[in-house]
């Protein structure tokens, strides 16, 4: 597979801890993978199981309450023993990210030219007459109509599919190598949602970017990742390729998840329950962090936690009892054939 | 449809109409209207889940709001069985109706009194309506906790004590403590993670089953509102453009819009055949819809005739409603 290239972006261990009032959140507890070049690469996870820690700890975003280890590698770069001045070259041109709420990670008071220009005249030193033409160009090519005159607007002029756009056209105008897109399409309506996921997959055929995508919505990831992370409780539970992770999921938690999403595609009768809620960071649960809610779960989970174990090629996997899993997934399709 | 003719009705909406005031000047001048729902036509049967479904500035949550006369609507009428036109009922016949109807609604943040504790918030219909007094009244209160899935030991507890899908939970029981006919559902699992989304829609199924109710659903969702729903209506800028059962809906979709809605949703399978219509541009404003079909700026087959004329919202097919003049 994507044995013989060389990883862009690695993530080994990495660990972002809060201290707040109340304690020691652990956010993400030593997580590890690999971005390859032109690959997308899907994270996905339910709130508060640490995907946008994890990405904010990529940008070096956090804030001083946050304490991280472990080791990020960029190219040759280890982003996190960079000084400032350093990883602020590498942050929007190398490594660009876009966020979720579009309105909120717009500047108000600033029209969306300033905004992308910003970006191209700090790191491609150009003037501000060519970094207008340039952004007037980056707006055209994500699809905004009449460019030369949006781009003097200020963001609350611009619908929420809008503001996206030109969020893509900010984060794409130093042509970054990696893309870092939280959440990108999840305030906004399914038709937008198809123009904009269509959007990114055009622009990295174009540019030959690795884009990692968070998100809760399993449809998505199915839609775009090559490979796919599946976090819970700050820990990676799954990491495969999708049409493994999605035709034959191997962690309690990813089969579960699967299976209580109402589908278009299948008929289903009733959703599959995964009973409990998400454990509160501060308080994981000792053992496996998934043994709460697991159904499967036996004395063994609740004492030590798992590893994360290469059950078959390239398909990793946090459980101790994975044939459990097939047990069930067999009962189910002989309740579909009978 | 044949079966559903016999069905009793329960809610006959004719023609609602809900148009919103824009004010401006000193004089706070009338100078025009966001016409968010502009002539909506259904009927729901006893018993069913009425699914109605669009994109945000659709209409769709006005639609609901205005039936529980939590707006005031501009035009039309809604009649429900043993109550007539929900839509001029003042004074007690109000207070009445609200008993037979409840709403659950979609963020159990701002839905529930931070300063109640839990059992108060459920027990305040019950003793609006004095359905129950004293000791029952707490009895009754637990008994909805344990249906609903809530431990009785958080009675009295407050709201900011729980999840986000224990509050739904909390709303869910508040809106059955009444013993109501008719639930109206505003995207009551979206903001819900997706583990949690799959216990709460289960639970509606199981409490519809158990006490005989009657949903209207609206949600964003369509994969959520094709597992709940029995029939659906899909709105598009404060009109339904196609409603049927759910089944010819997804199987068959006539409306060129309703075609582009399901085809973006992304199915959870990578090797999922995509045939995409990618609708371009963004909704137009309600404010200033566009002429004729509303859909025709958007629309991948619109000819000349649908910027002219408004389509007629008619019956296609047994029961399959579409408002398309090239659906014959």
């Amino acid at each position: 597979m994507n044995n013989d290239k060389k990883p862009l972006l690695k993530v080994k261990d990495l660990k972002t801890h809060f201290h707040t009032e109340d304690g020691l959140v652990k956010a993400v507890d030593g997580i590890s993978y690999e971005v390859y070049p032109g690959e997308t690469l899907g994270i996905v996870g339910e709130s508060g199981c640490g995907k946008s820690v994890n990405s904010l700890s990529i940008m070096r975003l956090l804030e001083s309450n946050a304490e991280v280890h472990g080791e990020i590698s960029f190219e040759d770069k280890s982003i996190l023993k960079l000084s400032e001045p350093q990883m602020r070259k590498i942050r929007g041109n190398d490594i660009a990210m876009i966020f979720q709420e579009p309105m909120t990670a717009l500047n108000p008071v600033f029209t969306v030219g300033d905004q992308i220009e910003e970006a191209i005249i700090l790191h491609q030193k150009k003037s501000r007459d060519e970094a207008h033409q340039m952004a007037i160009d980056m707006l055209r090519k994500v699809g905004i109509p009449e460019p030369t005159k949006r781009v003097d607007e200020y963001p609350h002029e611009l619908s929420g599919g809008m503001r996206q756009r030109a969020m893509i056209a900010m984060a794409l105008s130093c042509n970054p190598r990696v893309l870092i897109a939280d959440e990108p399409t999840t305030a906004l309506d399914v038709t937008i949602q198809a123009q904009i996921l269509e959007l990114m997959k055009s622009l990295q055929d174009e540019y030959g970017m690795s884009i990692i995508m968070i998100t809760h919505d399993l449809g998505v990831i199915a839609e775009v990742a090559d490979r796919v992370v599946v976090m819970y409780a700050g820990k990676v539970v799954e990491y495969a390729d999708a049409v493994t992770l999605f035709k034959n999921p191997k962690h309690p938690y990813t089969w579960g998840l699967l299976n209580a999403i109402p589908r278009l595609d299948i008929e289903q009768d009733t959703l599959y329950n995964i009973p409990g809620v998400v454990p509160d960071p501060l308080n994981f649960p000792k053992g496996c962090k998934f043994h709460t809610r697991c159904s499967f779960c036996q004395e063994k989970c609740k004492g030590e936690e798992p590893e994360l174990i290469e059950v078959e090629q390239n398909h990793f996997v946090r459980c101790y009892y994975t044939e459990k899993v097939e047990e069930e997934k067999a009962k189910a399709k002989a309740g579909e054939n009978a | 449809m044949t079966d559903l003719n016999k069905k009793e009705v329960l809610l006959e909406v004719k023609d609602l109409v809900k148009y919103f005031p824009i004010r401006a000047g000193v004089f706070k001048r009338v100078v025009a209207h966001v016409k968010a729902v502009d002539g909506v036509n259904f009927n729901v049967y006893k018993g069913e889940t009425f699914g109605l479904v669009g994109e945000s500035g659709c209409g769709k949550t006005t639609a609901g709001m205005t039936l529980m006369r939590l707006y005031d609507a501009t035009s039309g009428s809604a009649n429900f069985k043993g109550h007539g036109d929900l839509l001029k009922l003042k004074g007690t016949p109000l207070r009445n109706m609200r008993k037979d109807i409840q709403m659950i609604f979609q963020d159990p943040y701002s839905s529930l009194n931070p300063r109640m504790r839990v059992k108060n918030i459920i027990a305040e219909g019950i003793r609006t309506h004095h359905l129950a007094a004293g000791s029952e009244v707490d009895d009754k209160v637990a008994d909805l906790m344990g249906k609903v899935g809530l431990s009785v030991d958080h009675m009295y507890r407050f709201p900011h004590e729980f999840s986000g899908g224990q509050r739904q939970r909390i709303g869910i029981a508040r809106a059955l403590a009444v013993n109501p006919d008719m639930i109206v559902c505003d995207e009551a699992v979206s903001a819900l993670d997706v583990s949690i989304q799959a216990q709460v829609i289960n639970l509606l199924n199981d409490i519809q089953e158990e006490f005989g109710l009657t949903f209207i659903f609206i949600a964003h969702d369509l994969a959520v509102v094709k597992h709940i729903s029995d029939r659906i209506a899909v709105m598009y800028l404060g009109k339904i453009v196609e409603m049927t059962d759910k089944n010819s809906l997804f199987d068959n979709p006539l409306h060129p819009y309703t075609q582009a809605l399901i085809s973006a949703i992304p199915i959870p399978d990578p090797t999922h055949d995509k045939k995409r219509v990618i609708l371009e541009g963004d909704v137009p404003s309600p404010i200033n819809p566009p002429s004729g079909c509303r859909f025709h700026t958007r629309c991948p087959v619109a000819k000349e005739i649908c910027s002219k004329e408004d389509p007629v919202f008619e019956e296609k097919a047994n029961g399959h409603f579409v408002a398309c003049h090239f659906v014959k």
